[in-house]
Formats: C-alpha cells, sequence, structure tokens
C-alpha cells in the first residue's frame, strides 16, 4: 500500500498494573491498508495494548494517535470509523443477536443490516436465541457482527477466533479476506494462531517483554527470519557468532544458528572463515515464534 | 489452456512465501509448456479467492513475474503468459553458471542423505521427465 496516510502511530507506551510492567516505551506504525497479525505468548500484553490503542485502557506515558487523534479523547467521527471485537463479548444476556444488532446499529450514523444479515447466513449465526444462552463461539460471532455493521475504516480484533471450531474460523477468515479487499480498511488481529496470520495478513507483529520485537511485512519476515545450518571439516570455536544471531548452537562441526535480517555477504564471510558449507532453511510462522522466544522446537 | 483449468495450490504454513509458491508454480507451468504464450492467468481477485489467500499476495506475485518477463499485462485480457524472452545472447556455459548454486544447494543435501551420485543424478531425470512434458 503506497497510501501516505498513517492510520495507528504508538509512541512511548507504557501500561504497567499494580507495578508490573506490561508495556515499555512501545513505538509502533501501523500504516493504513495494512492486515496485521498480532503475535505474542498468553500474558505478553496483546490484550492490553489493542485496548490501549483504542482508548479503553489509559496508558501510564506515551501517546496513540488515531488518524491524527489522542486515542483517549477520540471524536465520535472516528469512533463511528472503528470496529473493534473484545475477547470475551459481553452484552445483555437476554437480548437475542437480531435484537442486539439493531440496538448497537442504533449507536452508529451508518449502520448496514443487509451486510450482518448477509454474514449471519454465512456465518450460521442463530439470530433468536437469548446472547446468554449461546455457545462462546456463537456469543464471538455475533460480537464479530456487530463490529462489522458500520463498515469500519479500522478493526481491530482481539482473539476473533478463539472460541470458533475449524469449519467456522474459515469462513471466518474468508470474510475477513473480503473485507481486507477494500485498500483504505487496516485491520488488527491478535492471536496465537499462526497458520490464520499466513493466510490473511500483510504485516506480521511480535509483541514480547513488553516490546514489539518484530514488526515487518509477512513474506519479508519468512525471508529474513532464517535458520541457518554450517557444515565444516573442523570444530567451531565457543566463541562463534554471526550479525543478526537470534540463538546460536554449536555442535563441535556443525552450528545451528537461527538469524534475522543477515546478509547473504555475512553468511559467505563465515562460510570463508571457517571452510564451512552452509544450508539455509526457510521457516514458518511458528517456527519463527518459537525462535524469537528462544525455545528450541 | 484455459486459466480456470489450472490448478494451483499453496500450503501458507510453509518457510516459503505465498506469493514464491505462486512465481514457482507459475514458472512450472511455462517450462513444461502447460501454459503457452499468450495464454490467460486467472485474475488476482479470482485466484485470491480461491486460495482463500490475501489479493495484496497474488498482486505481488504476478508484479515479480511481469517484472522477470515471465507474464505481461494485455488489455481486456489480465494477465497473459510472455512470448519466451531466453537469453541466447548468454552462452550455455553462463547460463550453467546461473543455475549451479542452485542445484548445489540440491546435491549437497542428496550427499547429507546418503545418495549414491546416480541416486542424485535419477532424482535430477525424474524432475525433468516430469517438467518437459516428455
Amino acid at each position: 500500500m503506497n497510501s501516505p496516510e498513517v492510520r495507528i502511530e504508538v509512541s512511548k507506551l507504557c501500561k504497567s498494573f499494580a507495578k508490573q510492567a506490561v508495556l515499555c516505551d512501545v513505538d509502533w506504525t501501523i500504516a493504513a491498508g495494512s492486515v496485521v497479525g498480532l503475535l505474542g505468548t498468553n500474558g505478553s500484553g496483546k490484550t492490553t495494548l489493542i485496548q490501549c490503542l483504542l482508548g479503553l485502557l489509559k496508558a501510564d506515558s506515551g501517546l496513540v494517535m488515531i488518524d491524527g487523534e489522542n486515542a483517549w479523547d477520540l471524536t465520535a467521527r472516528t469512533k463511528a470509523r472503528i470496529g473493534y471485537v473484545d475477547q470475551r463479548p459481553k452484552f445483555y444476556p437476554w437480548m437475542n443477536g437480531s435484537d442486539l444488532l439493531q440496538y448497537v446499529g442504533a449507536m452508529y450514523p451508518n449502520w448496514n443490516s443487509a451486510l450482518c444479515a448477509e454474514y449471519a447466513k454465512q456465518w450460521d449465526v442463530p439470530l433468536f436465541k437469548p446472547f446468554g444462552k449461546l455457545s462462546p463461539g456463537e456469543q464471538q460471532k455475533i460480537a464479530i457482527l456487530t463490529a462489522l455493521g458500520n463498515e469500519p475504516d479500522l478493526l481491530i480484533l482481539d482473539e476473533p477466533v478463539s472460541s470458533l471450531d475449524p469449519l467456522a474460523r474459515r469462513a471466518f477468515l474468508r470474510s475477513l479476506l473480503e473485507i481486507a479487499r477494500d485498500e483504505n480498511r487496516t485491520i488488527l488481529f491478535s492471536t496465537h494462531i499462526t497458520s490464520d496470520v499466513e493466510r490473511v495478513a500483510t504485516h506480521v507483529a511480535f509483541l514480547h517483554d513488553g516490546r514489539i520485537q518484530w514488526f515487518d511485512e509477512l513474506d519479508v519476515t519468512k525471508e529474513r527470519i532464517r535458520r541457518l545450518r554450517f557444515r565444516s571439516k573442523n570444530n567451531f570455536p565457543a566463541s562463534f557468532t554471526i550479525p543478526g544471531a537470534l540463538h546460536i548452537q554449536i555442535d563441535g562441526s556443525l552450528v545451528v544458528a537461527s538469524v534475522a535480517a543477515t546478509s547473504e555477504a555475512d553468511i559467505e564471510a563465515v562460510c570463508a572463515r571457517y571452510d564451512a558449507a552452509v544450508e539455509v532453511e526457510e521457516l514458518n510462522l511458528e517456527e519463527i515464534f518459537l525462535e524469537l522466544h528462544h525455545v528450541d522446537a | 489452456m484455459q486459466s480456470s483449468q489450472l490448478s494451483f495450490s499453496v500450503s501458507p504454513s510453509s518457510g516459503v512465501p505465498i506469493y514464491r509458491q505462486i512465481i514457482d508454480q507459475v514458472n512450472a507451468l511455462v517450462v513444461s509448456g502447460r501454459l503457452k504464450p499468450g495464454d490467460a492467468l486467472p485474475s488476482i481477485r479470482k485466484l485470491a479467492e480461491s486460495l482463500e489467500v490475501n489479493m495484496m499476495t497474488i498482486s505481488k506475485a504476478y508484479t515479480r513475474l511481469e517484472m522477470d518477463g515471465i507474464l505481461t499485462r494485455v488489455r481486456g485480457v489480465g494477465m497473459a503468459v510472455a512470448e519466451p524472452d531466453i537469453p541466447t545472447s548468454a552462452s550455455v556455459k553462463e547460463r550453467q553458471a546461473e543455475l549451479r548454486p542452485l542445484i548445489e544447494q540440491a546435491v549437497l543435501r542428496g550427499l547429507q542423505l546418503n545418495l549414491s551420485n546416480p541416486q542424485i543424478i535419477a532424482v535430477v531425470e525424474s524432475i525433468l521427465r516430469e517438467n518437459r512434458n516428455e
């Protein structure tokens, strides 16, 4: 996307709960038109970050700007352009889906009931049972409908598929791809299912130790974070290192190094220095996730 | 060949980015002659829909293939296979030199897997048979 318009700008965002720092100095810019998959371990702060982005939680310090407006103080006009799905949607338990959509829709200047009806059909959503009687997956589907009815320019989904079965998940991802077709639409979704990100996202972000540890295009991420196997006739020294290393494992004449953004020249230099042959292994997102968190697969 | 008959398949959870999987498959179809110069490719939207991937992914693959001279944009058709632009100016030696590093990776892997020379060559030959449509 070449749109110069910046949708979300986060600078020096900090948030602690009871003296425990969750977000420390998060700097992050999401351009308009991106579809961003936000990944992180349980408890890494994905939900906290999302709620700070939307002004649902007040940051201790730092700033979030959405389309040039402070997220803590958004105008009604900007709020009307945002759709948000909470990880655990809460609505009146006695209201059925159909009434709920009408109720939520009444709060927006523009509400597309036909679109909601269409998605409800596609995802097989029971609209005439009280919300409180629905399964978590069905509740989640209705929550997603309430976030799509205003045809938002910015759609933020916190673990949107966590309660959905594989069939419903695929149906939802198909819809998400359809929604993403509008190039001016920005979508951010957190998940721990890396394969969902691989299908839908243009960008991927990893939240780790309170910071955005990595943020780039998905393809670029896959091309930059790789595993290198160096084999030599001689043993490698314990001091072996290579620029961009995330994790190095030395085993006699074999070195397995996971690296980020290491140049071909650096790889060739290592080969020349140790008289070694190299084998480059491409990693999928799950393996990249593990490598970024220094966990042996 | 009609573009509707082309079957692409991608594996999103591969280490190879999806756009590169598509590039590889188009290249293979062209090299094998299953796609001929002038044949139309499915539209970006159609292919994205059928593979259930982001449209930008397909767009990126097509753009790269166009830059490589494999595809060309045809008015009213969309993307089509370009007339072959085989680098005939380059000598056989030069073209072999271009191929060598790619094969080297594969051969090294074969040695690691403890395959004999004829066994490695047999793999290469079977790939040639599959792709030359012989």
